[in-house]
């Protein structure tokens, strides 16, 4: 699988409420290999291996934030409310795809400089519209409710890294693709199970329902993470292409952080280390208190920009993790921590 | 002319940097008329029509389009930027661009999820801003990336029925119409200039008027439109789909009186701007040597200057007809 241009596939494709391309393009990438698990919620899990006691969940969310439209105005142009975290200040003339009856481009309106009288100030979605062009032909096309998501081609930039909208987290869902695709070949000490998650954007809310329903023996979870910017302290942050950030933090496995650092160091996989006080922001908060709790750990790919269209990765940092979390399971993962 | 727009649109030139843009034109005009390149790089062409006007017509469109410009480049790789005429600051963030010679970056900011709540409600300064090429270092990002290197939005050209949504349709949405005039017969003989640096002060008009030694002018042109939900009144400026814009007098320029009421009173489905806002060449060319009478006839164009431009291609076309007929209404002035 090439990463560069499965990475593009995947951050093109479209996953918000029930709306499922990018489960189609990953399911694609897949292949024949993997059974499906049916969950609840738009979550999907594959077994890809195992004929073991225990299972290792390997988690990411497939969902991207987005919009939906709250109001069609009286000359078609769309009021929306957010779902998910957005940068209202990353919005105006940038491009979206409103899915109506049909798939219809619009842009986030702007209101020239000379024809305001004060600086603006971007504390409400309510002061921004989508323009579709349509006029009042939109109220025919669009309802109350429909997603609205970015519309961006992902490009490559400099030796592998690749911009585009929704790198968060079609990163750890490529990890997740990466490593089925080595294990394929590979006899594994414990049954692997991949989960896509639906609705980590508007709260975590997949992963609770579907780590119930795996009840797995422990589990790694792979989001993306703040990277290296100007304006970002180094404490809070990775460096884009040193290697994939494990987490430490009290709701996190120690033992699993500490396994994972040292597979790391023994099989010469560059990695950093990402300390956090307390909760995660990521679906492994939840994944860790599912039913008598799961031993979880959080590795994740630094990202720029996060959740605006102009997110950056190193595709070299997605492979280094499923060169990680691969070479992890086949070390025996948390078993007789 | 629909496809030749959008081949202008996907043309990169931001101001000083119009290359690739003229040379495009020329291929499209030069069988149809005679031309030359002056000193700064304004295209100006001669039509020769069935007659000659007793007055000398000149018709303007400008081939450059806002951007940036590379100033400095950081350790870390990464590119320091001034823009290259009015961008609107709120268009900037966290968009795409790409550079002459196809290097694209990204204009990152800090992480909303970091920024204070009162960081959040502001727009970052300018000047505080860069391009991300992926670079490593200062010296990877050098090889790809010189100071003074330009740069302009890296934005895709899409139709929908006739709303068409691109970067710089100000004013390859005038090229293209100032093309199709000259690739057609015309009854009268005019002088067509393609002019650089409207962006950074209506530079290369003032040259090219200078060369032209005209006594009208029109000016084909984009202005904004802000017809959005909300707005009232005199706030629209213009409405899309509604025809083309002639203005009574904007910010650089109080237009001809005489070609205003004529443009006014063509049956062509045409607009009055509500707005003295804006300007356009008409600036420079109306003041040319002993003086020009001028007009503008634009297109309406919402989030002009950004990456995201919209018009409606009937707009376009109405332009082009209401040139056209203009050309027709000064070549039959006589001085009596």
């Amino acid at each position: 699988m090439n990463t560069v241009s499965s990475l593009k596939k995947l951050s093109e494709s479209v996953f918000i409420g029930h709306h499922n391309d990018t489960l189609k393009v990953a399911e694609q990438m897949l292949g024949d290999f993997g059974k499906r698990i049916n969950l609840t919620g738009g979550n999907t899990a594959y077994f890809i291996k195992g004929e073991s006691d225990r299972t290792v969940l390997l988690e990411a969310h497939i969902d991207e934030i987005g919009f939906t439209v709250t109001e069609v105005c009286e000359r078609g142009f769309l009021r929306v409310a957010t779902a998910g975290g957005f940068d209202l200040r990353a919005l105006p003339s940038h491009r979206v795809t409103v899915h109506g009856k049909e798939k219809i481009e619009g842009v986030f309106t702007s209101i020239p400089p000379h024809l305001t009288k004060d600086e603006a100030v971007f504390d409400d979605i309510d002061k921004l519209y989508i323009d579709t062009g349509l006029g009042e032909r939109a109220k025919g096309l669009v309802s109350v409710g429909d997603f609205v998501t970015y519309k961006k081609e992902a490009v490559e930039l400099l030796g592998g890294r690749v911009t585009g909208k929704s790198l968060d987290n079609r990163a750890g869902v490529l990890t997740l693709l990466l490593v089925a695709e080595k294990i394929k070949a590979a006899s594994v000490p414990a049954n692997v199970v991949l989960l896509f998650c639906n609705q980590e954007e508007i709260g975590t809310r997949g992963a609770v329902t579907s780590a119930f329903a795996l009840n797995p023996n422990e589990a790694i979870c792979v989001d993306v993470s703040f990277g290296d910017q100007p304006g970002v302290a180094p404490a809070e942050c990775g460096k884009l292409g040193h290697g994939p950030m494990i987490g430490v933090s009290p709701i996190l496995s120690k033992s699993m952080y500490d396994r994972l650092r040292a597979v790391a160091s023994k099989k010469e996989i560059p990695y950093q280390c990402e300390v956090m006080g307390g909760r995660t922001a990521t679906d492994a908060d939840m994944v860790s208190i599912s039913r008598e709790g799961v031993p979880t750990a959080l590795v994740s790919i630094p990202l720029r920009n996060m959740h605006t269209d102009a997110e950056v990765v190193d595709t070299a940092d997605i492979e280094s993790a499923a060169a990680l979390v691969y070479e992890y399971i086949l070390a025996g993962g948390n078993e007789n921590a | 002319m629909r496809n030749i727009l959008r081949e202008l649109c996907e043309t990169n030139g931001a101001s000083g940097r119009e290359t690739a843009v003229r040379d495009r034109i020329i291929e499209l005009i030069r069988d149809h008329c005679d031309y030359r390149v002056d000193a700064l790089g304004n295209i100006i062409a001669f039509k020769k029509g069935e007659k000659a006007p007793e007055k000398r017509i000149m018709v303007d469109a400008h081939m450059d389009e806002v951007g940036f410009i590379a100033t400095y480049i950081t350790e870390s790789g990464l590119i320091n930027f001034a823009t290259v005429g009015g961008i609107n600051t709120e268009c900037i963030l966290s968009q795409r661009v790409v550079f002459e010679n196809g290097t694209v970056g990204v204009i990152g900011g800090k992480p909303t999820h970091l920024l204070s709540a009162e960081a959040k409600k502001k727009l970052p300064e300018v000047d505080s801003l860069y391009i991300d090429i992926g670079a490593r270092d200062r010296a990877e990002a050098e090889r790809y990336v010189s100071l003074g290197d330009t740069a302009v939005f890296c934005s895709p050209y899409t139709e929908q029925g006739d709303i068409i949504t691109a970067r710089a349709i100000d004013d390859r949405a005038g090229c293209a119409a100032l093309i199709k005039l000259l690739r057609e017969d015309s009854v009268y003989d005019f002088y067509a200039t393609f002019s650089v640096q409207e962006e950074v002060g209506t530079r290369g008009a003032a040259t090219a008027a200078f060369a032209v030694a005209p006594d009208f002018c029109l000016c084909l042109e984009a202005t904004t439109a802000c017809d959005i939900e909300g707005a009232e009144g005199a706030k629209n400026v213009c409405f899309l789909n509604c025809g083309p814009i002639i203005s009574f007098m904007d910010r650089g320029t109080l237009y001809d009186r005489e070609l205003f009421n004529a443009a006014n009173a063509s049956a062509i489905p045409h607009q009055i701007k509500t707005a003295v806002a804006g300007g356009n060449n008409s600036a420079a060319i109306h003041k040319s040597r002993d003086g020009v009478r001028t007009l503008a006839i634009s297109t309406p164009c919402r989030y002009l200057h950004s990456a995201s431009c919209m018009s409606s291609y009937s707009d376009i076309e109405g332009a082009y007809a209401l040139a056209k007929e203009m050309i027709s209404v000064i070549g039959g002035m006589s001085d009596d």
